[in-house]
């Protein structure tokens, strides 16, 4: 011990790099040389690095113990490299740098979780090394397999969020890729792409969050949003984004008041729900539940390990991890305890009625995760970390026990969906007596029944539900609009409501689990005749892969659907199908479900607070120390509250829905169910139909965007292209179309335009333009016109004030006119023009001589104002005239 | 220890690496590409030890050699010229030569690694190119064009292997296209001068055009053309736009110049402000692409040829992202930042989420990835927009991804298309039964495109979204509702790229002729090795780059919210007018007034005086 504290030191505890680092490796190594290496490499390869981390966990485990004497939170730092830095302006206007590193951390909370990822890891990589020995992508399932566990370790090891969100993201590739292993089914394939897309809306929650940790906190790892998280607790103007909303006016006057009213919520609150947005994406909670019970596409193993035990319950171990900063919005608590015994509830009634028996341990899983989002939702951290916990041995016992089932059906069923419908099991105790034990041990647990492990953990979350409660601050004030928020209350039924879901859920759970039990292990076998030393008539003598030992034929049935398409499906059940006796899995399958089994069994005792034996309890309590000081809870002192509460679990939850499901499966052998089933179809099949809310998805929201994506190829192809690219390019076409027919290139063409135009021009020259230039020097009086000549031109003025042209009305050469006139004085001018053809053109214009303005005159002497009322001469005037022309004096 | 044993030593992990990526080639792949796979391993390994911040960097080279930029622009370009004069019969030395050159030109950019990460200019050269106007040669590199000419130097050559992979006549064209765009993009890149970034950019056109018109599908006159013209309007604006600035400057100045150093420094009045900056963003905007100019990319890209494609969203498109942050940003910054909240809620509406959902609904995977290319772009924009160090630098890292991630994904789906001469999505499925290498590497660099951490694309996406949470500052109240609508955009790259893939990859294989396909073969697996490489040391070392770029990106931006102040406080109707000097390593090789000839000669004895001194 001395030694390992002296090599590997708290504050750069490089025992984490290597925990991190050997799945890193294997999943490198198996995924790029796997197929040149063989199975056993493989093999090798990826159970002796998950059993190297697991070992690096449980020192580290035992390293945490040592220190955490003196009840403080110990944390162990690796600080890897600078991955990034974020700068720039955040709350308050103040400089944001956020460093982040690659760095990780250990503490209670993760230590136990690494323990379980490795340890429960490691069992499951064992079992997969028989379950998947014959499948032709092994080496590709043991990468993705490592690949996981390795993310799952980032995630858990993180010591902030953007680290923790790389392996959020990086679990969803893995189950992404692990969902759709078996890919030529467009069934498996589709699976896959939900779970990462659904995922995906999560992750999208987890980046807002990060986003407004920055903003408002500034620090994104786990020690600096601790200390920051009071900057949380100030209002946000959610609505109207911007001062006004853009529309009101247009409203009736009271709609309009109602929907610009500010409404604000504290940042906390907002900072909560969107963290609560990806751990709903994460661990399947109602809303973004739909894609865990398609997951069970993914090979059993998998279904195990990432949808039971680790990866689902990364939301959990989210809130956990942030509890400081949950317990600030009372709000948000809320939310995330309704939605939790929401979900809880809602799995178990779908959970009733499902055939398929991973669906059933499927929408099981939803609602024991529900449970735990309960008791995190109530302030009840602990008790559903523990939960997590718990769950991951009995969960992972029952899906590897379901798959050695599955493994044993496919001895003669090869179709995915009737090999694992229980009503073609039953009876199969006295054939796989290893895998039956081990099952019910886990079904005890699940089902509550007292001292098993399941029994400690539920227990201790319905408790919780009610008697605990979040209370944030009375009310929170400041931020940018100063103003004082009030803290949502919990109203005082909630504590009821979510205690009575949580306990109607913990009878449907024994009911169904009860059900499950009794349908693959009891009764009569149904599957098929069984023929001792049947010999498959389809078995290719060649092929020599079925032998009963190790033998996948799921995995092989995968490989004759694409090369055999005539590969015939036969009906399954007793009087159509001969087969082999059902056979017990080798012991690499039941020495992981023996151990599980076990655990499901004693670990209550790690946390049982009922009979003050918590040793994890004690462990934990630093890390949720923070969080605890704004959870209200009776005190522990009423003892006799805690044993009602725990009978109350026994004898109105367990012990009903068990009792009941042996009454309807085995005394009357499932004929009430049935019954039940008929008298309410409608119930059945919205239940059978698991709520419809994927079809409900896909007739709202799916269904709009790929409308609007409809919409937008459309505005894209005819709006946008058509109006930058076919208008504009029309409009030039148009033009060079029109422009073309003057090029004809035919000269009779261009001779008619030819005549035309000289036509004009000369028509121009013919007619007179009577043009004059104007001359006024409004001080003096004396104004001064100059009419352009011409060719031909002739003249006549009548600028003289009198009635009659100038001299008589014949034209003359005159050119200019020049006069004088008085101040106020208003005279009419005029001028007629006369061409060579007699054709005469007019000019008149009446003057007025404004008066003299005194003090504009007083500054600046008045300077003639010329203006030119005939700037164009007329074409084909000589050029030395034009030029001459406005003094053309000499002309007169 | 003898130094044998240490050199021995210290060179040993990049034996390793070499030695482990040579054994990844599977069993059936000869030599050649285990040799080169393990060199690029090896060689990207070397990369991310010597620019480790705190490893022995190499010593600054700007002043053993002040001409590399120049050397790096014109190498391609006289190597063109040379190539002209090559047999148009011998293929094999034509494309060897190509290469080569363009070897050279990338082994020596990577020199540029060696300068220091302050702000300031380096390898500056100044000389005069036409005095009568005040047009100079004036090119250099800081933080951010750095990058960029790596990313040129980088992705050429890989273009150009995969060019010469699918295309088999009219070689020596195709050469000379790709060595006249090289030159032209990088000297676009270099330039400091407004005049030689103005014939560089449009230098560019050319090549590209013959590379589209000529080696591209049923359709490419058609879309060569929208390409050339769309890009031509932006071009005259902007030419525009100089002219005029140029023009003011030296009213104010009294000289004619054109060098971008100058011209950063005037204050126009806001309506000649806004009417310089329109024709600049024009410019740039059309390139990018953003809405509604965006359509002549999907039509390009489909139609041009792989190795065009490539280089066409690897690099081209950068240029206007980079453009709009060198010169609108830093010589217009006040209508810029006028502009840029409801700018970015045209990137965030129409460009990621338009963008993305369009993409969605194509049928052509290279349609489907030239509107991914419009999303992402989108992203790079908003990081622009938001103005802050997180998110220019995010968006410069996102510029790089972008290079990487969609030059590969438009690699890789040229490899399909040699295949089976169609991109229809209908026409696959199930492929990763007969292709899985090509199948992993397609979904790993979707895994790049979509964004998912540890990869290259999540660090840029991260920081952007990040920098316009932080965005106050220029975005204004509406940041956090625009970094919310920006963030969905990670959703729906998920939903394109993965309905692509599982369509194209996954169900069963029905179409018959795919039943036979080949997989990559090895020339394929070499180029893409090196963006492979990248993806995730970009993912996992962001700080390689990101260290380099920000004191640059801090002075840019210092830069720019000056030019906003200025730009706010300036009165209606006021007079252009030039800021005062600052000094600083910004404002090394300002072009000084020219002086007259008796100034010149006064100035000549003088030097020649206090040599004698010396």
């Amino acid at each position: 011990m001395e030694l390992l504290t002296q090599l590997f030191p708290a504050s750069h505890f490089s025992l984490l790099g290597l925990i991190l680092i050997l799945p890193l490796l294997a999943a490198f190594v198996n995924g790029v040389f796997g197929k040149r290496l063989g199975r056993e490499a493989v093999t090798l390869m990826g159970l002796s690095a998950i059993f190297a981390a697991f070992v690096g966990a449980v020192i580290t485990y035992l390293m945490l113990l040592g220190h955490g004497e003196h009840g403080e939170l110990v944390r162990f730092h690796f600080n890897a490299w600078r991955w990034l830095q974020l700068e720039g302006v955040g709350d308050a206007l103040a400089f944001r740098a956020v460093p982040l590193d690659v760095a990780f951390s250990v503490d209670a909370l993760s230590g136990t979780m690494a323990l379980v990822i490795t340890g429960v890891g490691f069992l499951i990589h064992l079992y997969s090394s028989s379950y998947m020995a014959e499948d032709p992508g092994y080496y590709r399932f043991f990468a993705y397999l490592n690949l996981f566990i390795f993310s799952m370790l980032v995630l858990v090891l993180g010591n902030s969020l953007p680290i923790l969100f790389v392996g959020w993201e990086g679990v969803g590739l893995c189950s992404y890729l692990l969902i759709g292993f078996w890919f030529s089914e467009d069934q498996n394939a589709s699976a896959g792409k939900k779970a990462f897309i659904t995922n995906r809306v999560g992750d999208f929650g987890l980046l807002v969050a990060m986003g407004l940790l920055v903003y408002y906190v500034g620090a994104l790892d786990w020690h600096g949003i601790e200390v920051g998280r009071n900057n949380l607790l100030q209002p946000v103007k959610v609505w109207p984004v911007a001062d006004s909303v853009p529309i009101a006016q247009l409203l009736p006057e009271s709609l309009a008041e109602a929907i610009s009213k500010p409404r604000y919520a504290s940042a906390a609150t907002l900072v909560c729900l969107a963290l609560f947005l990806g751990a709903m994406g994460k661990s399947a909670q109602f809303g973004l539940h739909v894609w865990l019970p398609d997951a069970m596409a993914g090979p059993t193993p998998v279904s195990a390990l990432i949808h039971a035990a680790t990866m689902v319950t990364a939301g959990v171990y989210l809130l956990c991890r942030l509890s400081a900063v949950f317990v600030m919005s009372p709000m948000a608590m809320a939310v995330v305890a309704g939605i939790g015994a929401f979900t809880a509830l809602f799995a178990a009634t779908i959970a009733l009625v499902q055939n398929d028996i991973k669906k059933v341990l499927a929408y099981s899983t939803l609602s024991q995760l529900g449970y735990m989002f309960l008791g995190a939702g109530v302030g009840a951290f602990e008790a559903g970390f523990f939960h997590v916990l718990t769950h991951a041995f009995f969960k992972a016992c029952l899906f590897l026990g379901a798959g050695s089932v599955i493994h044993a059906m496919h001895a003669r069923i090869h179709d995915t969906n009737d090999s694992q419908d229980m009503r073609n099991m039953g009876g199969l105790l006295k054939f796989m007596p290893a895998t039956a034990i081990t099952f019910a041990a886990a079904w005890a647990a699940i089902a509550g029944v007292p001292l098993t492990s399941g029994f400690f953990s539920k227990d201790e979350i319905l408790l919780m539900a009610l008697k605990s409660k979040v209370t944030g601050p009375a009310t929170i004030s400041g931020g940018q609009h100063r103003v004082v928020l009030e803290n949502f209350v919990w109203p005082e039924w909630y504590s009821g409501l979510l205690y009575a879901m949580g306990l109607l859920t913990a009878i449907l759970t024994a009911f169904y689990m009860s059900r499950l039990v009794i349908g693959i292990f009891l009764g009569e076998f149904r599957g098929w005749k069984i023929v001792p030393n049947w010999v498959d008539p389809h078995a290719q003598p060649a092929s020599g892969a079925h032998d009963d030992h190790g033998h996948d034929a799921h995995a092989a049935a995968h490989d004759e659907h694409d090369d055999h398409a005539h590969h015939h499906h036969e009906k399954p059940g007793v009087e159509h199908m001969e087969g082999p006796t059902p056979h017990e899995s080798p012991w690499q399958m039941t020495l992981p479900l023996w151990i599980l089994g076990g655990l499901s069994l004693f670990a209550g005792l790690l946390n049982a607070h009922l009979i003050h034996i918590a040793p994890l309890g004690h462990f934990l309590e630093p890390v949720f120390a923070e969080a605890s000081k704004s959870v209200e809870a009776p005190e522990e002192s009423v003892e006799s509250f805690k044993w009602i509460g725990a009978a109350i679990a026994v004898f109105i939850a367990a012990a009903p829905g068990i009792g009941l499901a042996w009454y309807t499966y085995v005394v009357k052998a499932g004929r009430p169910a049935a019954e039940a089933a008929a008298k309410f179809p409608r119930l059945h099949a919205f239940l059978s139909d698991k709520w419809r809310v994927d079809e409900f998805y896909k007739a709202t929201i799916l269904d709009i965007v790929d409308s609007l994506a409809d919409m937008c190829v459309w505005f894209d192809k005819w709006i946008v292209d058509g109006i930058l690219a076919r208008a504009s390019a029309f409009v030039i076409q148009a033009a060079g179309a029109i422009l073309r027919q003057f090029q004809t290139g035919r000269v009779q063409a261009y001779s008619a335009v030819l005549m035309f135009g000289l036509l004009g021009v000369g028509t121009y020259l013919v007619l007179p333009h009577a043009n004059v230039r104007e001359h006024f020097d409004h001080a003096s009086g004396v104004y001064k016109l100059s009419a352009a000549p011409g060719l031909g031109y002739k003249y006549r003025w009548d600028v003289d004030g009198q009635e009659g042209w100038d001299g008589g009305d014949k034209f003359g050469n005159r050119t200019e006119a020049t006069f004088q006139l008085k101040v106020d004085e208003e005279r009419v001018i005029r001028l007629e023009v006369e061409g060579p053809l007699l054709i005469t053109s007019r000019y008149e214009k009446i003057l007025v001589r404004p008066r003299p303005d005194a003090s504009s005159a007083a500054v600046t002497p008045q300077k003639p104002e010329e203006k030119s009322a005939a700037v164009q001469l007329p074409p084909g005037h000589p050029p030395t005239r034009a030029g001459s022309a406005p003094d053309a004096k000499g002309t007169l | 220890m003898n130094p044998l044993a240490r050199a021995f030593f210290e060179i040993a992990p990049y034996l390793l690496t070499f030695a482990v990526f040579a054994l990844v080639p599977g069993r059936n792949q000869r030599l050649p590409l285990r040799l080169g796979m393990g060199a690029v391993a090896a060689l990207l390994h070397v990369f991310v030890t010597c620019t480790w911040s705190g490893a022995p960097s190499l010593e600054e080279s700007a002043t053993s050699w002040p001409n590399l930029l120049s050397f790096l622009t014109f190498l391609p370009l006289v190597a063109a010229v040379f190539l002209l004069f090559l047999p148009r019969q011998s293929p094999g030395l034509l494309k060897n030569f190509t290469l080569a050159v363009l070897a050279i030109d990338f082994v020596a950019s990577l020199s540029l690694l060696g300068v220091s990460a302050e702000s300031g200019w380096r390898y500056q050269v100044v000389a005069d190119w036409i005095p009568s106007l005040g047009i100079r040669y004036h090119v250099a590199v800081d933080g951010l064009s750095l990058w960029m000419v790596l990313l040129t130097t980088f992705t050429t050559p890989i273009a150009a292997i995969v060019a010469f992979g699918s295309i088999r006549e009219r070689i020596k064209d195709l050469c000379f296209s790709l060595l006249m765009l090289h030159g032209a993009m990088l000297g676009a890149f270099i330039s400091l001068d407004l005049f030689l970034f103005f014939v560089f950019w449009e230098l560019m056109l050319i090549p590209m055009l013959i590379l589209i018109g000529v080696y591209g599908g049923v359709d490419r006159i058609k879309a060569a053309y929208k390409f050339f013209l769309y890009t031509m309007v932006g071009s005259m604006m902007m030419l525009a736009a100089i002219l005029y600035m140029v023009w003011t400057h030296k009213t104010l100045a009294g000289y004619i110049t054109f060098d971008y150093l100058a011209l950063s420094k005037l204050v126009l009045p806001k309506t000649a402000a806004y009417f310089c900056f329109a024709g600049f963003a024009l410019a740039f905007l059309i390139k990018v692409p953003v809405f509604p100019f965006h359509t002549w990319l999907p039509d390009a890209h489909v139609q041009a040829p792989t190795g065009g494609s490539v280089l066409l969203a690897a690099v081209l498109l950068k240029l206007g992202t980079y453009g709009y942050l060198r010169f609108c940003m830093g010589m217009l910054g006040g209508p810029a930042g006028v502009v840029s909240t409801p700018l970015a809620s045209v990137v965030i509406a129409l460009g990621i989420i338009y963008g993305a959902l369009i993409a969605w609904k194509q049928d052509d995977v290279k349609r489907l990835v030239a509107y991914s290319s419009v999303a992402h772009m989108g992203f790079i924009m908003l990081g622009l927009f938001a103005a802050n160090p997180a998110g220019v630098k995010g968006a410069i890292l996102q510029m790089i991804n972008h290079g990487v991630s969609t030059g590969a994904l438009f690699l890789l789906v040229g490899v399909i298309y040699d295949r089976r001469h169609t991109r229809m999505v209908g026409e696959f499925g199930g492929l990763a039964k007969v292709m899985p290498i090509y199948t992993s590497l397609f979904i790993l660099v979707t895994m790049s495109s979509v964004g998912v951490p540890g990869t290259n694309g999540f660090v840029g996406e991260f920081m952007v979204i990040m920098g316009t949470f932080l965005g106050f500052e220029h975005l204004g109240p509406f940041a956090h509702f625009q970094a919310i609508l920006a963030s969905t955009g990670v959703i729906l790259a998920a939903l394109y790229m993965l309905s692509v893939v599982q369509k194209v990859f996954f169900g069963p294989l029905s179409n018959p002729k795919n039943k036979h396909l080949p997989d990559m073969n090895a020339r394929e697996l070499f180029a893409i090795s090196p963006l492979v490489g990248l993806i995730f040391i970009i993912g996992f070392f962001p700080s390689l780059f990101l260290d380099r770029m920000g004191p640059s990106v801090e002075a840019v931006l210092d830069r720019y919210r000056e030019h906003r102040q200025e730009f706010t406080a300036q009165e209606e109707n006021s007079e252009a007018r030039l800021m005062g000097r600052r000094g600083g390593p910004l404002e090394s090789g300002y072009p000084e007034a020219p002086k007259s000839d008796a100034e010149k000669t006064a100035q000549a004895s003088k030097n020649q005086a206090e040599e004698k001194a010396q």
